[in-house]
């Protein structure tokens, strides 16, 4: 009787206690998450959506359901989501998803480009893991705002001196993320020929 | 008696038992997240909620828990807290997460939520583990927030973002990188320890 006893508080009870631990974690966490998915699902959209406006220089009101407006008024999505296509006054946009390496991992960015795919009519950073402060900085609307306008292919050249329509400001202090920007983004064009225009 | 307890339990971490500058824990995550205010900050308060419910939970527990498995209890708990914080954090403050998701899961990591769940919560009444678990996080929040203050500033010249200093301030970029932290954090800790604690010795 007594060995019985011991068997059960020394291997049977931890055993019940650990897996009943675990079901009312999994239940307050899955609970939690699937009561959520919806919210953070329609945030994850919603930025997308939001990048893709940004890549194309269009005008927007910047919240949740100012974005959703334009996006299904303006945007067209092509080729089953490897581009888009936006409408403005000064013509046809093509946006463009791409990602490359980073200093750390990968950037993911939109690319906004004009009927010549050449001329870039704006950028907009999808995620990235750059360093906080120094490459992170490639978030920033002084850094992605500055490609608005310019041709690619650029070159670097040092923070607040850009002045040619292909130089752009690199980050002082982040030449190695600077770097892999400059070839992420010279390679659009030519991705862009490929996939629109099968050149 | 009870009275003088509870302040003790909470006077401590702030002070002569100090999370980060007298038990040197908590240190991979005070290295990580301080070069913005911004990121300390979250990071903070996502410790501070999950060492002060995590101690609490398991102070509930403490008499049903065997002890040859609490440490697997304790994880499960600790794990379940903070991914609480990053549904929420995913959910409600999409900007924010983005910025932090990484650090976030980072929080189970923090030694100091399991140290006062050993050293405290397994022997003290739940109230008494919620304020101990509180005031470490408070401890640890407060030190990390000087050092972010002091690398922030000198590393970018700003404070939240904002600018700050003007044109003429160089930036020490060296202060936002890891090293920086290092450097921060061991002269806070010099500073702390040749003034304030050295008269409590004495």
């Amino acid at each position: 009787m007594i060995k019985q006893a011991t068997f059960y508080k020394k291997r049977i009870y931890p055993l019940l206690f650990m897996f009943l631990v675990t079901v009312i974690c999994i239940l307050i966490t899955s609970g939690l998450f699937l009561s959520t998915q919806e919210r953070a699902t329609a945030n994850e959209l919603s930025f997308t959506r939001r990048a893709i406006l940004d890549a194309g220089g269009l005008e927007y009101t910047p919240t949740t359901e100012g974005i959703e407006k334009t996006y299904k008024e303006k945007v067209q999505v092509e080729d089953g989501g490897s581009y888009y296509t936006a409408e403005t006054a000064e013509g046809k946009r093509y946006i463009l998803p791409m990602q490359g390496p980073g200093l750390w991992g990968t950037i993911a960015i939109m690319v906004g480009l004009e009927e010549d795919l050449t001329t870039f009519s704006g950028l907009a950073i999808v995620s990235q893991n750059e360093t906080p402060g120094l490459g992170g900085r490639i978030e920033e609307p002084w850094f992605t705002q500055q490609f608005q306008g310019k041709k690619s292919p650029f070159t670097l050249v040092n923070e607040g001196t850009a002045d040619a329509p292909n130089e752009v400001d690199a980050i002082t202090g982040a030449t190695r993320t600077s770097e892999y920007f400059r070839n992420l983004t010279n390679r659009a064009s030519t991705d862009a020929k490929r996939i629109i225009r099968g050149e | 008696m009870a009275k003088s307890k509870l302040r003790k339990t909470f006077l401590e971490p702030l002070g002569k038992n100090n999370p980060v500058f007298v038990q040197i824990l908590g240190i991979c995550s005070t290295l990580a997240v301080t070069n913005k205010l911004q990121n300390t900050m979250v990071m903070v308060l996502g410790v501070m909620f999950t060492t002060a419910l995590s101690s609490w939970t398991i102070s509930l527990l403490r008499n049903h828990i065997p002890s040859r498995i609490r440490m697997m209890v304790e994880t499960m708990v600790i794990a379940t807290f903070v991914i609480i914080v990053d549904i929420v954090l995913k959910a409600f403050y999409p900007e924010m997460w983005k910025q932090l998701g990484p650090y976030v899961g980072l929080i189970i990591t923090n030694c100091i939520i399991m140290g006062r769940i050993e050293a405290f919560a397994l022997q003290n009444k739940p109230f008494l583990s919620l304020v101990d678990g509180l005031a470490s996080g408070l401890g640890y929040a407060y030190v990390l927030l000087a050092i972010a203050f002091f690398r922030e500033l000198l590393g970018t010249g700003s404070l939240w973002g904002y600018q700050i200093l003007g044109s003429w301030w160089t930036n020490w970029s060296i202060m936002i990188m890891p090293p920086g932290g290092f450097f921060v954090l061991a002269i806070f800790i010099w500073v702390i320890r040749e003034t304030i604690m050295k008269e409590e010795k004495a």
